[in-house]
């Protein structure tokens, strides 16, 4: 196999690596901020199941949670396991980074001093009107070097889609190697993986730029 | 200063495919197991099992697919219906049969070797008490050593268990183990290339390869024998070992005493 094809058949894994990456992404994050909010909720029970979820969330591998979705429904319940690997993947991923998301989100919130929602009840806010035009917008900002952090760990993390055979740019690069019994495929992968996130340093560097409009 | 970020996302999750049709018969295999399954030079998987399924699937006339399950949990991914069958080197374990997995008749006899650096010393596998010793995770070799060889086991230093057989033979190249526990194809195929490494002569618990299917498939693993007997008898059979020289020998159609 000529390194060309090896490139090649990878790039062709990139695609869905790539997959689960945005997809990932444009569900935990908003999630992650619903689960911030269950959390922070005055009802205590509210707080206190979403505090259990994120705990067990956190604190049992990725890798058995992808399981866990993929196979579980089946077991469970005997429904038929989705042809489109995808699809267990992206929830798998979202739900997960979630929960990280949520302490992040928390920490920032929680950050904001309590004198602005005060200002903002004297000048008439409405809580809502509060949350989303005034704390969101400097949560944001504050918590993006964190959120940079999640991201670049999720780009690593896709290669753990192979437990359930879904066949992203590590799984085909591990079989490749098996095959042409080469070291040369994990090269590629390395290079695929870092450059891929210094365009992901790239583009949160810009948006770090473009919020630091207090300087 | 105000940003409204407007992001649309248009999510088109494609919830696909519908059943495959009846006639549909998906072979599960496990990518990385040169020579019986694995990726060929142009990309497609290939091997004498995959070669081989797709003859039988011809004759039974049967639509061919090929899955690549991870082989930790082929046995799930069967269950799911991910596949019809575990077709992939796989050695036949009593347990599958207590599970109540069908499974054909064996048509290959494995036996586990060996693989030690040429400068080791090493010549039997008593040599290898005190030793660093590499099995990969989910194979015979593995239940072997925590089963029926546990004793041999207990000799060694250690017992590295690797995710795939090539980081078992990096490690054994590269000094960080003493020898590799692994099938006997699968090593030949290996020391085939390198002159640093040998095959102890000793073979250990000859095990069989065979077909896992569904409970309540007998009648498709039925079907699939009769195929695979259709060509032995026309010499396809042959004909496709004929390109896995390093398995030839261990073919129990081909060898038939």
């Amino acid at each position: 196999m000529t390194l060309a094809t090896i490139v090649l058949k990878m790039s062709e894994g990139l695609g869905k690596t790539c997959a689960i990456f945005f997809l990932t992404l444009v569900f935990s994050l908003p999630l992650g901020l619903l689960v911030a909010l269950l959390r922070m909720s005055r009802r205590k029970a509210v707080s206190v199941v979403t505090r259990g979820v994120i705990s067990v969330l956190r604190g049992t591998p990725l890798m058995l949670q992808l399981l866990a979705v993929t196979y579980g429904p089946y077991y469970l319940f005997g429904l038929s396991v989705s042809r489109n690997k995808l699809i267990p993947v992206v929830i798998a991923f979202a739900i997960n980074y979630a929960a990280y998301f949520a302490e992040i989100y928390r920490g920032g919130i929680e950050s904001m001093p309590v004198g602005q929602y005060e200002a903002a009840q004297v000048l008439g806010y409405t809580k809502t009107q509060t949350f989303l035009r005034i704390i969101l917008p400097q949560v944001i900002k504050r918590i993006l070097p964190s959120i940079t952090n999640e991201v670049v760990t999720l780009v690593k993390d896709t290669s753990m889609a192979f437990t359930v055979s879904y066949q992203e740019m590590f799984t085909i690069g591990k079989q490749i190697a098996n095959s042409q019994t080469s070291f040369v495929p994990f090269l590629v992968a390395g290079l695929f993986y870092y450059v891929f996130n210094l365009l992901v340093d790239f583009v949160m560097g810009r948006a770090e730029k473009r919020m630091s409009y207090y300087r | 200063m105000r940003k409204i970020l407007a992001m649309v996302t248009v999510l088109a999750l494609m919830v696909c495919c519908g059943a495959a049709s009846a006639d549909t018969f998906i072979q599960g295999i496990d990518p990385e197991y040169n020579p019986f399954s694995y990726m060929g030079d142009n990309g497609e998987y290939t091997g004498f099992d995959v070669e081989i399924c797709k003859a039988a699937c011809e004759v039974a006339g049967l639509d061919y697919q090929v899955f690549a399950v991870n082989w930790d949990n082929k046995l799930v991914q069967l269950d799911a219906g991910e596949c019809d069958v575990i077709w992939s080197g796989m050695t036949i374990a009593d347990t599958m049969k207590e599970a109540g997995y069908v499974i054909s008749a064996p048509y290959y006899d494995s036996s586990q070797v060996l693989v030690v650096r040429k400068d080791s010393g090493i010549e039997t596998s008593a040599d290898l008490a005190g030793k660093v010793v590499a099995v990969q995770l989910g194979t015979s070799g593995e239940a072997l050593l925590n089963g029926d060889l546990s004793a041999l086991k207990d000799t060694f230093q250690e017992l590295v268990t690797t995710e795939n057989f090539l980081m078992a033979f990096t490690e054994l190249e590269g000094g960080a183990v003493d020898a590799v526990f692994v099938d006997s194809p699968v090593a030949e195929n290996y020391v085939s290339g390198k002159d640093s490494l040998k095959i102890l002569d000793e073979t250990l618990g000859a095990e069989q390869y065979g077909l896992a299917f569904r409970a309540g498939d007998e009648e498709l693993c039925a079907k699939i024998e009769a195929a695979v007997q259709t060509l032995v008898e026309n010499g396809t059979y042959a004909e496709i070992a004929a390109k896995y020289p390093g398995i030839v020998n261990n073919l129990l159609f081909l060898n038939a005493k």
